[in-house]
Order: C-alpha cells, then structure tokens, then sequence
C-alpha cells in the first residue's frame, strides 16, 4: 500500500511538470525575433519548439507567428515583449491554462481549446489590465 | 478633469501604456467575447463584446469604439496576416483488424503530405483508434500500430520525425458508440491534426 502511495504520487508529480514539453512551435520569423528561455537567447526560426515560460521578444523590424498545441494561433508585431507565464494542457480531456503577458508590443491572437474549456481558462495580462479571452479573435496593442 | 488626473499619473509614473484591444469575430464569423477581470489593479466585471471594434483598456469600464471605415491600422492588418493557418485535421479508415489503411484513405495521404509540406514548422499529431471487436489490451497495441505505420509513411516521405508524434487510444473515444465487440469502420482510424 505504501509502495502503490508513492508510484501515484511520482506518476501526478510527472503529470504536473509541463515545463519540459513542447507547448508552441514557431511558424514563421523575420528580423529580430528570437525566444528569451531564462538566460537563454534562441534565434526564432520556422520549427522551433517553445517551453512554458519562454518569453517572445522583436526587435523593430522583427516578427513571428506560432501555433500552440491547443491550436491556439499567435502573431506577434515588432518592438514586442511577450511572455507564456502559464500553459497546461491536457489534450485528452482538452482542458487547461494559459496565461500571456504582453509587456509591450502587439500580440494577434486566435484563441484554441483551452480558452473553450472552461471560463476564463485562457488570461491576457497587460501592464494596466488582465483580460479573459471568451473565444475570439484578438489584437491586444501595449505602447512602450 | 478626470482625463487631466490620469494624465498627470501618468507623468508620475513615467508614461503609463495605455493598451488597447481590437476585438474581430473568428475566421468561422462567430463573435466571441473578451471579459476585463481586473483594469488598474481592481477586479472588474466588464466584458468587450462588440465585435469589429477598438476599446482602450484600464478602465473599469471601458467603451469600445467600432473601427468604422477607418477599419484596422496597417500594422494591425499585418498582424492578421501573420497569423499562421488554422490547424487541419485528417481522418483514415483502416480494415478490420489491419493497419492498412482503406484504398479509399489513400487519397488522404495524399493530401496530408501536401498539408505538411505546405507548412513550415509544421506539427504532426498521429492518434490512432480501434473498434471494440477484441480485447482492450490488443486494441491498444493495435491503434499503436495503427498511428505508427502512418507516422512512418509520412517519414518514408522525407518528413522528419521530429516534427510527429504518434499515440494509440485504443478503442475509448469511439467515433460511432458500439456495444463491446461491434465492427464500426467508422471507429477504426487514425486521426491526424496538422498545426
């Protein structure tokens, strides 16, 4: 009984280590864009795999679009700072959570499966505002 | 006056972003909804649904403008360009027992191959299905089997591994509800989703 306790409890800590596995792929890039991984600067390129908080950073003439396993769409616009702070995503039951921060920039968003799950599943925060993303299609705009 | 306050805190601050949201209905013309759950640090209950519009945000309850025959600015209308396609989803049939597909599925791998080569930085997601004829043990080796002879056609075709992956889910998502041990040719598949 006791050995059964901890296979269940090393199997739900595996369960909720998200942190390792692809959540987004970068489809396009151009200019100065490239994905900030703690002190880590990755070049974006079309294919690249993002990790749970990785943060989305353009330059003036950079841009980049990825699709996230959710099938949650992004386009991100030049002179942009955009963090993944949370994704979790359950692609048997399709459910989860997924909150960005846009720290500057302009971020086009089509929302996916997790924002379908449940209310509020899918968060945008602003320097000024947190926004729940009720199923749509979005531009959210933050000036430097 | 009120303008004037927060043009001032602003200052204060050091230039406060004022962000913005442009709300649009999705490509399939449903309007969805953006709800404001906090503005300036308090909770808020407002929610943005006028599609076609612009609202600036950090009030507790902001007024959407609609963009009118101004439409969206030009990087804006970029933006939305940049989006990368929607993802497409591909259903195979397969005989009874088999990992053959059906010579009518040939058609599409076909045109799988054609979607992923059209799309750089492509994912492949291979999930493969069992009807409830046999036991569940050999139905999740089948459906396995099912994702990964797709999986390896697909590399046979010059994709790379690394952009698929393949699962069996035997026959617990039945597409067609069947009693135990039912033939259903719809339930015998593999479901492929390109992103």
């Amino acid at each position: 009984m006791r050995y059964l306790a901890i296979v269940v409890g090393g199997v739900a800590f595996l369960a909720a280590s998200p942190t390792f596995a692809e959540i987004a792929r970068i489809k396009q890039a151009s200019g100065t864009a490239y994905i900030q991984r703690n002190t880590q600067q990755i070049k974006a390129a079309p294919g690249l795999q993002l990790l749970a908080s990785d943060k989305l950073v353009t330059g003036k003439d950079g841009r980049m679009s990825l699709t996230f396993v959710d099938n949650t769409r992004f386009a991100v616009g030049p002179n942009s700072q955009v963090s993944v702070n949370e994704f979790q995503y359950d692609k048997t039951r399709q459910k989860g959570s997924f909150v960005t921060q846009v720290d500057r920039g302009s971020l086009a968003v089509v929302s996916g499966k997790i924002a379908k799950s449940d209310r509020d599943a899918m968060k945008v925060r602003t320097p000024n505002t947190l926004l729940g993303v009720r199923g749509t299609k979005f531009i959210v705009e933050v000036p430097k | 006056m009120n303008g004037l306050r927060l043009a001032a805190g602003c200052l204060m601050l050091g230039g406060c972003a004022t962000s913005s949201l442009v709300l649009l209905p999705d490509d399939e013309g449903h309007q969805g909804a953006v709800a404001v759950l906090e503005a300036d640090g308090k909770p808020s209950q407002a929610v943005i649904a006028e599609g076609n519009s612009r609202t600036k945000l950090g009030d507790a309850t902001p007024a959407s403008q609609p963009l009118g025959e101004k439409g969206l600015k030009a990087q804006e209308a970029a933006l939305l360009t940049d989006l990368p396609p929607p993802a497409k989803s591909f259903v195979l049939y397969f005989d009874q027992g088999t990992t053959t597909p059906t010579a009518e599925s040939q058609a599409v791998l076909t045109a799988l191959r054609a979607e992923i080569a059209s799309r750089p930085g492509a994912q492949v997601e291979v999930t493969g299905h069992t009807d409830t004829v046999g036991s569940e043990t050999d139905n999740d080796r089948l459906s396995e089997q099912r994702a990964q002879e797709v999986l390896d056609w697909l590399a046979g075709q010059g994709f790379d591994r690394s952009v698929m992956s393949a699962v069996g889910r035997g026959e617990r998502e039945l597409k067609e509800p069947t009693v135990d041990n039912f033939s259903s040719a719809a339930n015998r598949r593999v479901e492929v989703i390109v992103r």
